[in-house]
């Protein structure tokens, strides 16, 4: 179906996805709770927000380049919900792997 | 004022849900089932387990095909009440010939539709298909059931109940209340984007049950909705709201012949024969011509019509395989000379919009990720939906233990069958497939009758060990039967193995996806299936044993 270079953009959307919806996830303090097992500032909550945010675009514009356009909107709006699933588990019994996306959050650990 | 607006919303969730869930959930499962309905169809059908093909020559392949196609006895019987005086002694005048594939068919459909003189509608055709191999024409079995396209999908929009379309109404209405229950939902819902990734399965059953049911439905909403409410417009369009061959009949026909005035193809035959031309130089023309508008040139659907005659065309129609709307792209030619008729012209918006809504729901892309997206969302609503029923049955089975009522007792062994019992089901029609002896007559009905009989012992396995929940404890039933379900589904792949010699290191060292897929799956079944009934045992065990008399002291010291 795609040449090699659509794949590669499509696994890239994909990861772009997944970090995406885990930033999100860790712009709320119930979640740095999990991964952390303490708080964060208010401020790098916002800015995980900006980072998922940006990431889930960033996702949106890589399928695109991957796909006709009407193809490239459902493959990002259901990626979204597989990686939505995929943090939500991850964070239920795994939650230590969202530290990953956050390495700045190491020398803030008391 | 809002406490009481919530609370009414959470009352139509609830109940509306629970009825007609029942329905959702072979809706969505089946649903699923069907995003890879074709390759089930090669598992099930060991003869078409080649490389899909593309629309072959007509002149070499299709021609022949459909010159030795004629009606079936029963067909001509079933014909008989809508022609006056009696049937023809033979079928030679062709209406119409056409032929179907998609991307992922090896084989190729082939259907043709006769004259009958007398018949009480002009118009009203004869019809018969016949399935071969593209590669050399040679016509396959009809007779085999094909599980995915030919079960599954029916099942997934109609129940198999025919009489009337009764099932597609039941589903519709289903999906009509699909709607209602997530914008209930997400009324109900008090915290949606603070706990949209929360799931707890440590906190208590009720609690992590409602966490599950919240994130399945809420993370893929969107999945959810637009297919809920894409089934129902392709309902409407199909069989709510076909005015245009019931109550506007007269207008119909008018509208017909004035169409075939302004776009120039014949609607009815002219009476004078005529010869063909070159057929497959007009496909070849139609090609180039997507070709220069920068489209996928596969040929999905050609047809023949008024073969034959002196107003005959031919149409030939784009497999969309490059994008979601389902569009054809039709460019026709007069069959007697070649010469182009007339290319479709560019849809309007709202054509493009129906398009575009009509081919998300029946994905005729060639996206194989977007394919097992679409089964995650399908595997997500059915999650959602069961995780639903076990909050009904979890949140009153006590007060129903103490007021001595049946009632969480009763759905709580209906929620085994819509859940492990469907799994069972699919399963128990993969394992009939594999082992009825293949020249049995009539094989695919007891292919069907395996899938309704599992289903059948299912309910009453689960109804048979529903005691347990009448005292506020958990059916035995739910981990039973997911064992059933790891024993199944490892034996479906077993017997795929034993009786075609295609186990998994042969057909994925061959790239035979279809069939690899599907024996994947069932092993990835098998493993959830083991690993959810290994907790439901050691959970029973907990609560069987108090807590008191676990510990290391022994209790009469």
């Amino acid at each position: 179906m795609h040449d090699s270079s659509g794949a590669w953009l499509l696994l890239a959307a994909v990861a772009c996805a997944l970090a995406g919806m885990g930033w999100l996830a860790l712009s709320l303090p119930a979640h740095v709770q999990q991964a952390w097992g303490r708080n964060a500032p208010a401020g790098l909550l916002r800015l995980h927000r900006a980072l998922g945010a940006a990431a889930v675009a960033l996702a949106l514009v890589l399928c695109l380049g991957a796909d006709h356009a009407s193809i490239a909107v459902l493959v990002w709006a259901m990626t979204l919900s597989g990686a939505a699933l995929a943090v939500a588990f991850a964070l239920a019994w795994r939650p230590c792997w969202l530290r990953a996306l956050a390495p700045w959050m190491r020398g803030r650990v008391r | 004022m809002f406490q009481g607006f919530r609370q009414a919303m959470a009352w139509v969730h609830t109940w509306f849900g629970l009825v007609l869930g029942f329905v959702l959930m072979a809706a969505f499962f089946f649903g699923a089932l069907s995003v890879f309905d074709r390759e089930i169809d090669r598992w099930a059908i060991p003869a078409t387990r080649f490389e899909p093909q593309p629309m072959p020559s007509f002149d070499a392949v299709l021609r022949p095909a459909f010159e030795r196609i004629q009606p079936t006895p029963e067909a001509i019987e079933a014909m008989r009440p809508r022609v006056d005086g009696p049937m023809p002694a033979q079928y030679d005048t062709v209406g119409t010939w056409s032929a179907y594939t998609t991307h992922r068919d090896p084989v190729l459909q082939l259907f043709a539709g006769f004259v009958v003189p007398n018949a009480r509608h002009a118009g009203d055709l004869l019809w018969a298909d016949a399935t071969i191999d593209p590669r050399d024409g040679r016509p396959l079995p009809d007779d085999r059931l094909k599980v995915g396209s030919g079960f599954f999908f029916p099942l997934h929009y109609g129940l198999t109940l025919d009489w009337r379309n009764l099932g597609i109404w039941i589903v519709g209405l289903s999906a009509l209340v699909m709607l209602a229950a997530l914008a209930t939902g997400v009324v109900m819902h008090r915290h949606l984007f603070r706990e949209f990734f929360t799931f707890r399965p440590d906190r208590a059953r009720l609690r992590s049950v409602l966490d599950l049911h919240n994130l399945t439905g809420v993370v893929a909403l969107p999945f959810h909705f637009f297919f809920a409410l894409t089934g129902l417009l392709i309902f409407a369009a199909t069989y709510y709201f076909p005015v245009g061959h019931t109550q506007l009949h007269e207008l119909h026909d008018l509208n017909a012949r004035l169409e075939a005035g302004r776009t120039g193809l014949p609607h009815e035959r002219a009476g004078v024969a005529a010869g063909l031309a070159d057929v497959d130089a007009m496909v070849a023309d139609a090609r180039r011509r997507w070709a220069e508008d920068g489209k996928a040139g596969d040929v999905g659907f050609l047809v023949l019509q008024h073969v034959g005659d002196a107003n005959g065309y031919v149409s030939v129609y784009r497999a969309g395989t490059d994008r979601i709307a389902l569009v054809g792209d039709g460019i026709h030619y007069r069959a007697a000379t070649g010469e182009l008729i007339r290319e479709d012209p560019a849809p309007t918006p709202v054509e493009r919009m129906a398009q575009f809504l009509t081919g998300l729901h029946l994905q005729h892309f060639r996206h194989w990720l977007l394919r097992w997206l679409y089964v995650l969302g399908g595997l997500a609503g059915a999650v959602c939906i069961a995780t639903g029923f076990v909050f009904f049955v979890e949140k009153r089975k006590r007060q129903h233990a103490r007021q001595g009522r049946q009632g969480a007792r009763v759905v709580d062994a209906l929620a085994v069958a819509a859940v492990t019992g469907m799994v069972l089901a699919a399963l128990g029609i993969l394992v009939a497939n594999r082992l009825l002896p293949e020249d049995l007559p009539a094989r695919a009905t007891w292919e069907r009758c395996a899938f309704w009989g599992t289903w059948m012992a299912a309910l009453l396995h689960a109804a048979w060990r529903s005691a347990p929940v009448a005292q506020g404890l958990p059916n035995p039933a739910w981990r039973e039967q997911a064992t059933a379900i790891a024993v199944l589904a490892v034996s479906a792949a077993v017997l795929n193995w034993i009786t075609t010699g295609d186990h998994l290191l042969r057909t994925l060292g061959a790239g035979n996806w279809p069939v690899a897929g599907v024996d994947l799956a069932l092993l990835a079944t098998a493993a959830i299936a083991a690993a959810g009934a290994w907790r439901l045992r050691r959970r029973a065990r907990a609560v069987a044993t108090p807590r008191h008399a676990v510990g290391p002291e022994p209790r009469h010291a």
